[in-house]
Order: C-alpha cells, then structure tokens, then sequence
C-alpha cells in the first residue's frame, strides 16, 4: 500500500518539475522584457539624471562626451539597411525556393539544398569578416568617398544573411500548396512557369510572407555582421547609399563594454527601442501564420 | 511569345540558385584563401598572448646526431610568415638548433630568433622556471637572451661560446602567441556548461508540452514564450544578461554569465526538436506500456526517452553549433579576454568572439578568417554527424 502511495507521490513530483521546466521559458520571455525596458525607461523617467524622449528619439548626433544622446539617424539607418537588404534578398530568396522545390533536377537539389544550410549554419562573425575583406574591399573603388564602409555594404551583408531564413520557409510554403492546384493548372494547358507564378506562389503568399517578417527580423536584429561593414558614424541621417551608417543593435554592442551611468543606460533604451520592432515584426508574423492555419 | 517570356523566367530562376550557391562558394573560398596559411599546429595549440619566461636548460653536451645539411633540411619555422635569414645553427650545450628568420605575421617585419631543431635527449624539453613550474623549449619558440645576452645583433656561428654557463643556462624564452588554443579551450567550456543547463530544462519542458500539457491556455502561453524567445535577436538577450546575470547577480562578466544566457537562446531549439522527437514515438508504444500496468513516469522513462534518444541528441548537436557561432550576446556576457577562465567566474572570449576582436580592432583577417576555418570546419562536422544520427534512426525505428 505504502509502496503505491510512494509511487503516486513520485509521479507527480516529476509531473510538477516537468511542469517548472516548461515554464522557464515563459519567466525567461518576461524577465528579458523587464529587464530590458526597466534599464531602457529609467533615463525617462528619472528626475535629475533622465533624458529627455523627445531629444533621444529625435536626435541625431550620439556623443557620449557631450552628453548628447539622438539615436533618430540610427533608427533610419536601420530600417533603411533592411528595406534594402529585403529588396534584394527576398527575389533571390524565392526564386532559389522555387527552384529547389519545382525545377531542380535531384543531382542539382543535392548541392543547393545543403548549400542553403550551410549558409544557415556560418557564425554572423563571418559574414562581417567576408564582408570587410570582400564587399567593403571592392566598394571602396566605387564610392565616391572611397571608404567601403556604407550602407550599401551593410545591405548587401544582409541580403546574403536573410537568404537561408526566405528560402527554407518560402520552400515549405510552396510544397504545401495542394497537389491538385498544380495539376489543375497544367490541365488546362498552362506551362510550367505559369503555374509556379501564377498558381504555386499566389497560393504559398502567406506563408512566402511569413518568410519575408522572420527574414525583416533577422536583418533588423542583426550585430556582429554590421558592426564591421556599418563604419558606425557619431552622427548624421544617411541621405546616400554611399553614407557610413550605425544601425541599432551596433550602437548597442559596440559601447556597452566600457558605457556606465546614464550612458549605459540609454544604450539599454536603444535595446527597447529595437525590442519593440521586433514585437511589432512578431505580432505580425503571429497574425500570418494564423490565416495561414485558417 | 508566352515561350520567351517562360524561358526568361526560368533563366531568371536558375540565376537566382546560381547566385545563392555562388555566395556560399565565395564565402567558403574567401574564409578557406585567407586563413589557410595560418593553420597549423601552432595555431592550434597556442595561446592567444604570447609568453615571456626565463627558463634554465640543463647541459648535457648532446652531439647533433644529423649533418648540418639535413639539419636545414628539418629546421622547422612557419612557411608562411618566416623567411629563414640564416643555416639552423646547433648548441651542442643546449641540444638545441636555432634559426634567424624575418616574422612578418603582424603587418609588421621583425628578425627573430627561433627554436629550429631539438635533439634527442636534449633536456631543454624540460626546462624550468626559476620557480621551479616546468615550462620547456619547444620548436618554433623566439629565443631573445642566453646568459644574459641578447642574441640581436649577433652572429649565430658564435652560438656555443654564447651559452656561458657550465651546469645551467639561462635562456630568455617568448612563446609565440596567436593562437587559438585559449579560445577553443573557452568555446568547450561554453558548450558543456550551457548545454547542462540547457539541455535539461529543455527536454523536460518538450515532455511536459508533449506528454502532459492539455491544449489550453497554459499551452499557449508556453508555447508563446518559446515562440517569442525565438524571435528575439541575440544582442537583446545579450543586453539582458548584462542587467541580469552580469550587474544585478554580480556574476560579472563571466564564463557563468555567459552560458546562462546562451541556455536562454538555446531554449526554444532543444525544446521544439525534442517535441518533435517525442511526437514521432507511435502511440502504440505508449499504450503497450500503460497496457502491462506501468505507470505515466515509468512509460516516460523507460519507454518513450529511449525510443526518442537519437532525436533528442539531434537536437543536442544543433544547439552545439547555436553556441559555437554566438557572438553578440557572449560579447556583453562573457568579455573578450583572452585567457583560459580559471573559474566560471573569469571572464573569456570563445572562437567567434575571437574572431571578431582581431578583424575589428586589431584589422587582422588573415587570423580571423583562419579562426572562420576551425569554426566551419566544426559546424560542417556537427551537420553531417547530426543527419547521420537521424539517418540511422530512420531506418532502425520503422
């Protein structure tokens, strides 16, 4: 009797730990943003030491030294840099997801298909590292400021690094299109290309764009990469694609090391900043995933 | 017409592939191109900082056991960053042979002297410190003072009369450093201790999700704290691990500091792989088990986590290749120091880290891209040991 009452006991005492561990998952998800908007408001807040909102989000000079704190230029110059890499990156994207998932023969699916993994799997680091010795390298003969560190450097990094993300997700998009739209489509004498583009992607569309958002975070959220290509300027909204630019989430990762003080702080405030883009990027990819299941 | 414009389309898709393969081969090749010279043993195995000691040989009075000939023909320096300036010279006092070459690694030339040849049953292996802590001559270590001299500027035939001491001698040695030795000993570090906080929590939350959890509202609130942890870029869980672990735990930033925050990161990878694991073991294996009176946590461990290992080991793996290619939030988390971490306390940079703090602020790619190398090179390793195991799973299990 004992026995089975010990037993009854022991189940349920990994039922409960079962039950903790899945829940630190949710305490981590509330303990970042309470963290992360705690440090990130209190400059706002704060009588003496604050910082006025207004002049950080609509600065556009970070000195540290100055005690001048805008990050308005930083704001333009990432959504700039992902609209950009978005322009190129998604076309690129989908058209290797249509290939992979329709065109390409077997032999050719094998070399592609692990391409787009290992492209997945190479550390961010490195992209910045190819994109200082390569892309900052031959963009310098062409600048007109002859420095390579731009924008358009920046750009093109992203664009490389948001093709895994579009591919794979656009790739699962186009095969759960129904087997019978396709057939249809080449029933009624349509070719193969007109089937992929005027059946197949229209009907993968949300979850094409589901691939789309993941890849506009990723580009948004992105560090190390930039951090070497951005050339990361004190000051000044980019007016060219020539221009050097200070993406969010460099500003924060290049001074946090030595930042202290209301310095340190605003720099958790750049972090909010960027959190609540990447809420609104998650709120719209929750609501496209959920027409999808619709 | 419609032909024209369908083959324009095709051509235009058939680019697009090209261009996506063209980037990986660029990349890979630009990596493998620049960093190539650097690795060789050395790299691997020596510490980032190099090491100045004065260590005490023996002398033994070895005769070297090869003609001079051959002897240039073995001395050893680095091909691709020492140009050789002069024969190996032999110390029959010391046992050793040394070599000026022209260094060139850091942008900058200098003339070195270094340990070329070591014969057998020299004792400079074993050479020590004044203090006794065993540090020993090994090739390609710069020699910059015998007996108190400094060998700048001096003639290497003159070696023996050099070594002036009659029992000892005292030589001034400089480890060579750039290495990626710390670094690799650090990631290891990073990857077992994050992975035992990781690993655990995740695969006890898949089972609670996949095993107990009734559809409602406590499953969506989990299942949206996986999915939005998944959706946060790294820099923001760096940011938190620097208000949390690092200032308001005072862990500092720390090997600690570090890993905890990757556990965070590696959360949403362990927990949906092993979701998938142990939904792909048939139901039929649970109900057998319940049939012969076994109990939910027996059915559980007994049953469902053997048959649902490899899975789970499989998504062991991919979080291995998440921590190694982490950087962001290892630099607000972990530092950049170079140094084998004495405690989880101390702080370290792991490879990628690495990586980054000498293309950025010391403008070395070559040695940044030879770090790219290793780290490639592991994650192609753990990718094809990960589709193996699910491969054989596969075919064992149905």
């Amino acid at each position: 009797m004992t026995n089975k009452k010990n037993r009854n006991i022991k189940e349920e005492a990994f039922r409960y730990l079962f039950m903790l561990s899945a829940f630190v998952a949710v305490v981590s998800v509330f303990a970042i943003a309470f963290f992360v908007f705690y440090r990130g408001l209190k400059p706002f807040v704060g009588g003496d030491h604050g910082y006025s909102l207004f002049q950080f989000l609509s600065g556009t000079e970070w000195r540290p030294g100055k005690n001048t704190f805008g990050i308005l230029y930083m704001i333009i110059g990432s959504i700039f840099a992902t609209f950009g890499a978005i322009l190129i990156g998604v076309p690129i994207g989908l058209m290797t997801a249509v290939f992979i998932a329709e065109l390409a023969p077997p032999s050719l699916t094998k070399i592609v298909r692990p391409a787009v993994e290992l492209l997945a799997g190479i550390p961010s680091v490195l992209y910045g590292v190819f994109g200082l010795g390569v892309i900052v390298n031959v963009l310098k003969n062409y600048s007109p400021t002859a420095q390579g560190q731009s924008l358009i450097a920046v750009i093109f990094v992203l664009t490389v690094m948001i093709l895994p993300t579009v591919i794979s997700i656009s790739e699962t998009a186009l095969r759960a299109v129904p087997k019978a739209y396709k057939d249809g489509s080449l029933a009624l004498g349509a070719s193969k290309i007109q089937t992929i583009f005027k059946i197949m992607i229209p009907a993968a569309k949300s979850g094409i764009m589901a691939g789309v958002v993941l890849g506009i975070g990723r580009a948004i959220g992105e560090t190390m990469a930039v951090m070497l290509v951005a050339g990361n300027p004190i000051a000044g909204i980019p007016t060219s694609l020539w221009d050097k630019i200070r993406p969010l989430t460099t500003n924060i990762a290049l001074e946090m090391g030595y930042a202290s003080g209301l310095h340190q702080d605003l720099l958790f405030s750049t972090g909010v900043v960027l959190f609540v883009f990447i809420m609104v990027i998650n709120l719209i990819l929750n609501s496209l995933i959920r027409k999808k299941i619709g | 017409m419609r032909k024209l414009k369908d083959n324009l389309l095709k051509s235009l898709i058939y680019l697009s592939a090209f261009i996506t393969v063209g980037i990986l081969v660029w990349i890979l090749g630009y990596v493998f191109s620049n960093g190539i010279g650097l690795i060789n043993w050395n790299f691997i195995s020596n510490e980032y900082n190099e090491k100045t000691s004065y260590v005490e040989v023996k002398i033994t009075n070895t005769p070297l056991s090869i003609n001079q000939e051959s002897l240039n023909e073995k001395a050893f320096y680095n091909q691709k960053v020492d140009k050789p300036l002069s024969d190996a010279i032999y110390s029959e006092k010391l046992g050793i042979a040394v070599m000026e070459v022209e260094h060139s690694l850091r942008g900058k030339k200098e003339n070195q002297f270094i340990v070329a040849y070591i014969e057998n049953g020299s004792e400079a292996g074993e050479a020590l410190d004044k203090s006794g802590k065993k540090i020993g001559i090994n090739l390609g270590d710069v020699i910059t003072k015998i007996d108190g001299e400094a060998l700048e500027g001096k003639d290497l035939k003159d070696l023996n009369a050099i070594v002036s001491g009659s029992n000892e001698s005292l030589v001034k040695i400089t480890k060579p450093g750039y290495g990626v030795l710390t670094n690799i000993v650090t990631t290891l570090y990073m990857i077992i201790l994050s992975l035992s906080i990781a690993a655990p929590i995740g695969i006890l939350a898949a089972i609670y999700l996949v095993e107990y959890a009734k559809p409602g509202k406590l499953v969506n609130v989990i299942r949206f704290a996986t999915e939005s942890l998944s959706g946060i870029p790294s820099i923001i869980f760096g940011l938190f691990g620097m208000a949390f672990f690092v200032v308001f735990l005072k862990f500092n930033l720390s090997l600690l500091s570090g890993a905890l925050t990757i556990s965070i990161i590696l959360l949403p990878v362990i927990i949906r792989s092993t979701e998938e694991a142990l939904k792909s073991v048939p139901d039929a294996y649970r109900e057998a088990s319940y049939g012969l009176g076994a109990t939910k946590l027996q059915t559980i461990s007994k049953i469902i986590i053997p048959s649902a290992i490899p899975g789970i080991l499989v998504a062991v793996i991919l979080s291995i290749g998440r921590i190694v290619g982490e950087s962001a939030a290892l630099l607000l988390t972990a530092g950049t120091v170079a140094k084998i971490p004495e405690s989880l306390f101390a702080s370290g940079s792991t490879l990628t880290v690495q990586a980054y703090y000498v293309a950025k602020e010391e403008a070395n790619i070559q040695m940044a891209c030879a770090i790219g190398i290793v780290v490639i090179v592991l994650i192609i390793v753990l990718n094809i040991l990960a589709k193996l195991i699910s491969k054989i799973f596969n075919k064992a299990n149905y």
